[in-house]
């Protein structure tokens, strides 16, 4: 935890963290929360339109065309990938001394894993991994939501 | 318009105390908060796949048979509604007083607008058996809706960035982007 703590102590310190952090202009931490709020509304919205329909909404769309509207949905996932890194070098003490960013972390990637899966078999309306998938976002959107007020240490001098 | 919004204010605050106890309760916000985000991606999710669908994408689906997501866009937006006036109904002057949630609050009028004129004007023609295409106005309909809804969340994200402040001496403008004496 000390060793966790003096590297996330030193990137905190570098001028892009501090920048990202506490630059006073909306096109710093504003607008890069604001990307990660969108590639999520992309991500686990996309999903959760291709897991309705294997659930049984909109029963005429050809299941497998609903494949066309991944490219978007990894377009949010990239978007993310990518501003997430950015809010992690903002605020690293802040997450990676909270469970609750990990278990994030975890949901994300169980969520990755089943739209592999899901598109490979979406011709058998693979129910279950719809449901799982619907989970892993929501919970991800979830325990993502809850880092703003479950964290331990905002700061490594905090 | 100041005038209505501090009376806004006082009908918020006093609208409904349950809520807001509940909303002040440990995990009453963080809950909202929460709920208010997978009302957006459903929302989005729904509405953006149909919207993406009129510009061309997946165009062996049939726009009819897509547009039966529409009604689980329509659950998120009501989520959202419900989860939103909560939190209005705890801290009404951070919303009423926030130009960032003016700007979200007119650019969630120009969707719903832009949803009615694409039902009144292009409905019929996509809803035609075998539209492949949609129409030009059904397209123009989509790029404003995904604009429109993009623009909610970014203005949703910049509530904190643009919490008002006090107003000064001369009082607020026509429209209160501060918090009016008379408010305090």
């Amino acid at each position: 935890m000390q060793q966790l703590i003096h590297f996330t102590g030193w990137i905190e310190s570098t001028a892009f963290s501090d920048w990202v952090r506490g630059a006073p202009t909306v096109f710093a931490f504003p607008a890069i929360l604001s990307c990660h709020t969108i590639g999520m509304g992309l991500a686990a919205g996309i999903n959760a339109a291709i897991a309705f329909r294997i659930l049984g909404v909109a029963p005429n769309v050809p299941i497998a065309e609903m494949k066309r509207f991944l490219p978007i949905m990894w377009f949010g996932f990239w978007l993310n990938f990518v501003s997430g890194i950015v809010l992690l070098i903002a605020y690293p003490t802040k997450a990676l001394t909270n469970p609750d960013f990990y278990l994030k972390l975890l949901l994300i990637a169980g969520g990755v894993w089943l739209v592999g899966i899901i598109r490979d078999r979406i011709e058998t309306f693979p129910k279950r991994l719809a449901w799982a998938s619907i989970l892993c976002w929501g919970g991800a959107i979830t325990s993502g939501r809850l880092l703003a007020y479950t964290y331990r240490h905002l700061m490594a001098g905090l | 318009m100041a005038d209505f919004q501090v009376w806004l204010v006082h009908w918020y605050a006093h609208a409904a105390p349950p809520i807001a106890a509940f909303m002040r309760s440990k995990w009453g916000w963080p809950f909202a908060e929460s709920v208010h985000f997978l009302g957006l991606s459903m929302l989005v999710g729904c509405v953006g796949v149909f919207d993406l669908r009129l510009l061309g994408v997946g165009k062996r689906i049939p726009i009819t048979a897509l547009h039966k997501l529409i009604p689980w866009g329509l659950l998120g937006f009501a989520i959202n509604v419900s989860t939103g006036s909560m939190f209005l109904l705890t801290e009404p002057d951070q919303y009423f007083y926030n130009p960032s949630f003016q700007f979200k609050v007119l650019f969630i009028m120009i969707a719903g607008l832009n949803a009615l004129l694409f039902y009144v004007t292009s409905w019929g023609r996509v809803n035609a058996d075998g539209t492949i295409n949609a129409p030009r106005a059904g397209k123009v309909a989509a790029v404003i809706s995904l604009s429109m809804w993009i623009s909610v969340i970014v203005c949703g994200r910049l509530l904190t960035f643009y919490r008002p402040g006090p107003c000064p001496k001369e009082g607020p403008g026509f429209i209160a982007d501060c918090t009016p004496r008379s408010s305090r």
